[in-house]
């Protein structure tokens, strides 16, 4: 129920904001109404915490014999924290944006809310079906998004692709439901079959861009600093959410995937490291983020998935945000690259839990160079904006909504969820921190490590480019085949062709039986 | 007042005098509200009950007699009658938003209420010939006055036609192997009648290539809603044959045969449809497939398979409606509907554009529209009967998802400098969102349909034991 109250605040102020906007486009008191009811959903969360764990089912369709799975969504550790997350990052958003119109924004900021509203039942639920129609609504959203924002039949065509990659990923987690309904029948992710598992991190890799490598997002996208940061950050989180509640079985697939994710993560974590500005690395980010928590998943550590998500929205989130030149806010937002430092109480302290495996050594390096980066984001933040002819209360909202991010990764490093407190993996953190001292200190000094223009994959890695264009040749000569036979069935001669076909297909049957 | 005369008689002359009397404009808000109406009356007055309306006592009788033969429409046929009269409100209403639809709502008035002759007339064998009829009376709402008709109406016509004496000759075959049941020489040869008699009514793989053309070359309102109205009625013909013979029933090669030709249209329909470069076809295709989703359903031997296949025929209604109009809207800016003519028209269209992918979503069975859940259910009926068949209809749903995103990717690939404009009337505007909010409504509470669901099932009294 407390799922619902958490939701219904975000979604009514939502939809307060859109009726002000009809009847009072000028009101002063809009943000405000924005801000308050998102605190109010951040407060609410708390709530959450004597109610772990708990479950929410919604009415089953009918009849139930025929759709037995109910909408479920379920609290627990991992999902209050991903919920906590994003929570925090939509008052973070609404905080800055005070310096932002009202008239202009009212309705971006309704539609953050809403969004919100519909990430936080994405990383609440608790079967395939339930997080099927969650992700089926925020890709649509997203869609409608994109296209409004972009011009051009390139970036039009971008946002397409973008689409149907993450549609594809729907795909693998429909597959592994179907494919279960032969066992058991109803299942959440806690009871889902082994060989359901790698189905789930296909469908994450494809959502996230990293199976196969791609950028889901283009960089040069219109949609930059607030409602972009939420767009991307909860959109990426309500697919990670997934991982968190799964444990994925090793297959034999395992070490192909691994290698695949690996390679994904330090492309991702190279370019993020290299980007002249932070909001054009943001999709590498979401790129070498995303590697490390698929990593941890298919090295059987949900745990550790659900931290390096809370740690891409929140650290990430805070960086993104930044839009204001402020030294001693940036200084503070280095806690950001504490948080990814994996070291005990951090907040990915149990992303490492997982154990050795051949790819940590690669993956270590990923996270050294997201670390690096993020140091060096931090540090040369040259925010365009400023507070000076804001009045005194807006210049506190601001700093204010990146605090929450700062405190609620420090919070949750500290207070965690079950199983978040690890102290174990202290090896691999030290490591991480040599590394990432070693690329800092590079990146001052040798050129490789400078900023270099944005580009595409599809322009960086000529091998990945072979891949698809070996997919489109295949796909152009069915095309022609598919059209060789359309032509015969629907020409002059289609009649007899069909004829002739049903002669053949009957006496099949007739050999069959 | 009998319900045969309420539910054909009255359509069939209503379509009459409107197609004499009415303008395009008002035949559509005729043919619209009595459909509507008559939905209404299914719904709330009862077939066969005697109503007390103060001092007046109102009762439907079930059935007419006709020269020796009966029509009969019983209260378990209400919520059938409900279903039909209900979406082809839909259909008559759209049709006047939909622009150029020649003498639609009398014609499709008309066609209705033979499709429904056909599910009521005793014996129920004469069903093939009022579905002849209807056929032919599709032709003037497909062809103008004076114009040749195209490849595809001809060959409508001709497999429509050519089912008609299979079906009849399978009708008498079956009377013989009902009366001498070891006779495995008569089973098979009525069998296979029966069989060549469906596979052209419902253009089984590969007698289908008709309908892409259809689409091509006719109005794709028109053509669509005869792709809803002819497989809504032939599947529940269908039904009907399989409710009657137990033989049929209990045959698990007939079961087979059945599956494997629905799969077969399902994967191929797929495999064709995302290689679509218009508009039109792409629809066609769906269409087709999802004919193979029915015969797929209409193959299990589970309880609940008719809730299924009636949880397909209302959401493809809808669907096929929604996009047909969409279609339609988008042809009076680009008439040819190929790629080439459509790209960018998203800008200027966004209400069809919109209304076009999410019923072409809908019929992929994308989570949260109406063709999500009968096609959940269809998938897990089929986990434990075939995983193949489930499977390669997967496949096929993939098929018609790279031809909606392909449609989707050139109706949105507009110039640098094209704006976002509004150019679909009030009207057209109303009921391509009336359609899209039924599609999220049936994605997202198919409970709606329960009242309807339960009692549809008791249509094939041996069936839904």
């Amino acid at each position: 129920m407390l799922i619902l109250i958490t939701c219904l605040l975000l979604f009514l102020t939502a939809a307060g904001l859109l009726v002000l906007r009809v009847v009072q486009p000028n009101a002063r008191y809009t943000w405000l109404v924005a801000s308050g009811g998102a605190a109010l959903a951040f407060i609410s969360m708390f709530f959450w915490l004597p109610q772990n764990p708990s479950a929410l089912t919604l009415p089953s369709w009918r009849p139930l014999s025929l759709f037995p799975t109910p909408i479920l969504f379920a609290i627990n550790g991992v999902s209050w924290a991903l919920a906590l997350s994003i929570s925090a990052l939509t008052l973070a958003i609404l905080l800055t944006a005070v310096t932002r119109s009202v008239v202009s924004n009212s309705l971006s900021w309704a539609g953050i809310l809403a969004l919100s509203g519909v990430g936080i039942l994405a990383v609440t639920a608790n079967n395939p079906l339930t997080l099927l129609l969650i992700w089926a609504f925020i890709d649509i959203t997203e869609l409608v998004i994109q296209l409004s924002s972009v011009d051009g039949e390139k970036n039009n065509e971008q946002v397409v692709v973008s689409f149907s990659t993450r549609v594809l990923g729907m795909l693998f987690i429909l597959w592994a439901f179907i494919q279960n309904f032969s066992g058991s029948g109803v299942f959440s992710f806690e009871t889902m079959p082994s060989g359901a598992g790698i189905y789930l991190v296909m469908a994450a890799g494809l959502r996230l861009g990293i199976l196969p490598l791609h950028l889901p997002y283009g960089a040069g996208s219109s949609l930059r600093r607030r409602f972009g940061t939420g767009l991307r950050l909860i959109g990426a989180i309500s697919t990670l959410g997934m991982l968190g509640h799964a444990t994925i079985t090793p297959s034999e697939f395992t070490p192909f995937l691994l290698f695949f994710v690996s390679a994904a993560g330090l492309y991702g974590g190279w370019m993020w490291l290299r980007a002249p500005d932070e909001l054009t690395a943001r999709p590498y980010w979401l790129i070498g983020m995303a590697a490390l928590a698929v990593t941890s998943a298919l090295n059987e550590n949900p745990v550790g998935a659900a931290a390096w998500g809370s740690a891409m929205l929140l650290t990430g989130g805070a960086l993104f945000l930044s839009s204001v030149r402020n030294i001693r806010l940036s200084r503070a937002m280095l806690i950001g690259v504490w948080s990814l430092s994996a070291f005990p109480f951090s907040l990915t302290g149990s992303a490492w839990a997982g154990g050795f495996h051949f790819t940590t050594p690669f993956m270590l390096i990923v996270q050294a160079l997201l670390m690096a980066g993020m140091t060096r984001h931090t540090l040369r933040n040259n925010g365009n904006e400023t507070l000076e002819d804001q009045p005194g209360w807006a210049k506190v909202a601001y700093p204010a909504g990146i605090t929450t991010l700062l405190v609620v990764q420090i919070i949750l490093g500290f207070v965690g969820w079950e199983g978040a407190l690890q102290t174990q993996s202290w090896l691999q953190a030290i490591i991480a921190a040599i590394l990432t001292a070693g690329l800092v200190w590079g990146s001052r000094r040798l050129r490789i490590f400078n900023p270099v223009r944005a580009h595409w994959v599809s322009a960086a890695s000529g091998s990945v480019n072979n891949i698809y264009q070996w997919l489109w040749s295949m796909y152009r000569g069915l095309a022609r085949l598919s059209l060789t036979v359309t032509n015969a069935f629907e020409g002059e001669g289609g009649m007899m062709w069909s004829l002739l076909f049903l002669i053949l297909f009957i006496s099949f049957v007739m050999q069959g039986n | 007042m009998s319900a045969p005369i309420l539910w054909i008689v009255l359509p069939f002359l209503t379509g009459g005098l409107i197609l004499v009397l009415f303008g395009e404009k008002y035949s559509s808000y005729a043919g619209g509200m009595l459909s509507a109406i008559l939905a209404l009356t299914a719904v709330f007055i009862p077939i066969d009950t005697a109503l007390l309306i103060g001092s007046i006592s109102l009762k439907i009788s079930p059935a007419v007699e006709v020269f020796g033969r009966s029509f009969q429409l019983n209260t378990t046929d209400a919520p059938l009658l409900a279903m039909i009269y209900g979406v082809s409100a839909l259909w008559f209403f759209g049709a006047e938003a939909s622009g150029k639809t020649l003498r639609f709502a009398p014609l499709g008035l008309i066609i209705v209420s033979l499709l429904t002759a056909s599910i009521a007339v005793e014996p129920f064998l004469y069903a093939a010939l009022f579905l002849a009829m209807a056929t032919m009376l599709a032709v003037p709402m497909l062809v103008p006055l004076y114009q040749k008709p195209g490849r595809g109406t001809v060959r409508f016509i001709i497999y429509q036609i050519f089912a008609m004496p299979f079906i009849l000759f399978s009708g008498w075959m079956l009377a013989g192997v009902e009366a001498n049941p070891g006779n495995l020489a008569s089973t098979l040869q009525a069998g296979l009648m029966l069989s060549m008699g469906f596979a052209f009514l419902f253009g089984i793989f590969p007698l289908y290539h008709w309908i892409p053309k259809l689409m091509e070359e006719t109005s794709p309102y028109a053509a669509s809603f005869l792709l809803w109205a002819f497989p809504t009625f032939t599947i529940i013909f269908a039904l009907g044959f399989l409710d009657r013979y137990t033989w049929l029933r209990n045959t698990p090669q007939i079961s087979n045969v059945i599956l494997s030709s629905g799969i077969i249209m399902t994967a191929t329909a797929g495999f064709f449809g995302a290689f679509q470069r218009h508009l039109g076809r792409t629809l066609a295709y769906a269409a087709i497939a999802e004919t193979g989703l029915l015969l797929a359903a209409i193959s299990l031997r589970s309880v609940d398979f008719l809730s299924i296949v009636f949880l397909i025929l209302i959401s493809r209604g809808v669907e096929l409606s929604t996009w047909a109009l969409a279609i339609s809207v988008i042809k009076q800016k680009a008439y040819l509907l190929k790629f080439s003519d459509v790209q960018g028209l998203a800008r200027k269209y966004p209400v069809a554009t919109g209304a076009l992918i999410f019923a072409h979503l809908s019929t992929t069975g994308f989570p949260l529209l109406g063709g999500f859940p009968p096609r959940l259910a269809l998938w897990q009926e089929l986990s434990s009967a075939s995983p193949i068949a489930m499977l390669w209809i997967f496949l096929g749903m993939a098929g018609i998802l790279i031809s909606a995103i392909r449609s989707l990717a050139t109706l949105v690939m507009a110039d640098e400098d094209a704006k976002w404009e509004w150019n679909e009337t009030w009207a057209q505007t109303a009921m391509l969102v009336i359609g899209t909010f039924g599609l999220i409504l049936l994605g997202i509470l198919p409970q709606v349909l329960q009242p309807f669901l339960r009692g549809l099932p008791a249509l094939f009294e041996h069936l839904a034991q």
